[in-house]
């Protein structure tokens, strides 16, 4: 059984992007459930996280992209999660980051974003994308403007009021 | 981009064909999850969301555990009919095989015909030693199905997800050949 195959790995100086394995479930629970994920659909229970754990899995055979599971290079633990959502009730693929407990103020939320962002242009076709933001979220609009993605306008994602940004398209970034 | 491999069998009986789930299956599976009358004892009933985001779990469980619902496909048709399989959900207490069918495949047998494959497989071939078949109490026509397939109740536990939940054990593998 290949399980981390159904993603493609890309590197940067201190991320290695990769597919999701059994072992990053406690990590990704971790994240789910705390109040980390309160602009993410969380903090859920353990069971809706494995749900949703085994859904990020699913969606690259359904859409043939989705996101990565963020590996911390030196240290080998997961640091995050990024790259494209898909989700039936979507309006378009959205560049969405997570990044979890003691990875935060490193620049590793940047570093991971911009390889996916670029990757998926490149290789998926999903170029000048959004990424949809609650505005209390304040750490996530930041990146954003920094990321170079600007406030298009107000939307709603699965009934719930939120900021949807476009990333400038990569030819032009 | 990297080549998705799933490695999911294909099996056979007379009239029906078990394969991997796929994006096709969606519009089945979402209509499935709308009628509350058929999806109340798996979960459902789910919005068209949900129900998407059921099928991508479905395919993650393939991915982590090697097992997990098959589509079951009509040979003559080509139509898909209906899910079995196993299913192990963080929580559940054991792997569990179950079943549904679509709307307009009931009253066939086809229900019986693709889980007896699907539990022969995991004896046979992933080396399964016992099987339950969580059931929601209620829900008879999935208990009348488990004991024609000679499952005996065991007991009633809380399941994380679905709430009071009645346990079936199958007969394992020289018991169910």
């Amino acid at each position: 059984m290949m399980t981390s195959s159904h993603a493609p790995v890309v590197e940067t100086p201190d991320l290695i992007l990769r597919g999701y394995r059994e072992e990053d479930f406690e990590a990704f629970a971790g994240f789910c459930t705390s109040e980390r994920a309160r602009f993410v659909g969380g903090p859920q229970d353990r069971w809706s996280c494995w749900r949703s754990f085994m859904a990020g899995i699913g969606h690259w055979t359904l859409r043939g992209y989705g996101m990565w599971m963020i590996e911390h290079r030196d240290s080998g633990a997961v640091a995050g999660r990024v790259g494209m959502i898909f989700n039936d009730g979507w309006d378009e693929p959205e560049l969405g980051w997570h990044i979890y407990d003691g990875f935060e103020g490193k620049g590793f939320a940047y570093q991971a974003t911009v390889a996916a962002r670029s990757y998926c242009a490149q290789h998926f076709g999903l170029d000048a994308v959004i990424s949809y933001i609650d505005p209390e979220n304040a750490r996530s609009v930041r990146l954003a403007e920094r990321l170079g993605a600007t406030y298009e306008r107000d939307g709603t994602l699965l009934g719930v009021a939120c900021h949807i940004y476009r990333h400038p398209a990569q030819g032009d970034a | 981009m990297t080549q998705l491999s799933l490695d999911i069998p294909r099996l056979e009986t007379e009239r029906l064909i078990l394969r991997g789930p796929e994006a096709r299956d969606f519009e089945p599976i979402a209509a499935f999850y709308a009628d509350e009358g058929r999806s109340w004892g798996f979960g459902g009933p789910m919005k068209r969301d949900d129900a998407w985001r059921w099928l991508a779990t479905s395919i993650g469980h393939w991915a982590l555990h090697g097992y997990g619902f098959f589509t079951m496909e009509l040979k003559d048709s080509g139509n898909a009919c209906g899910l079995t399989g196993l299913w192990y959900p963080e929580g559940w207490p054991e792997p569990e095989l179950g079943w549904i069918l679509f709307d307009g495949y009931e009253g066939q047998g086809l229900a019986r015909e693709g889980a007896a494959r699907a539990r022969d497989w995991a004896y046979a071939d992933l080396g399964l030693t016992t099987l339950t078949s969580n059931i929601k109490p209620g829900n008879d026509r999935s208990i009348a199905l488990a004991e024609r397939m000679s499952a005996r109740y065991e007991r009633t536990y809380h399941n994380v997800h679905l709430g009071e939940d009645l346990l079936y054990r199958h007969p394992g593998p020289r018991g169910a050949a």
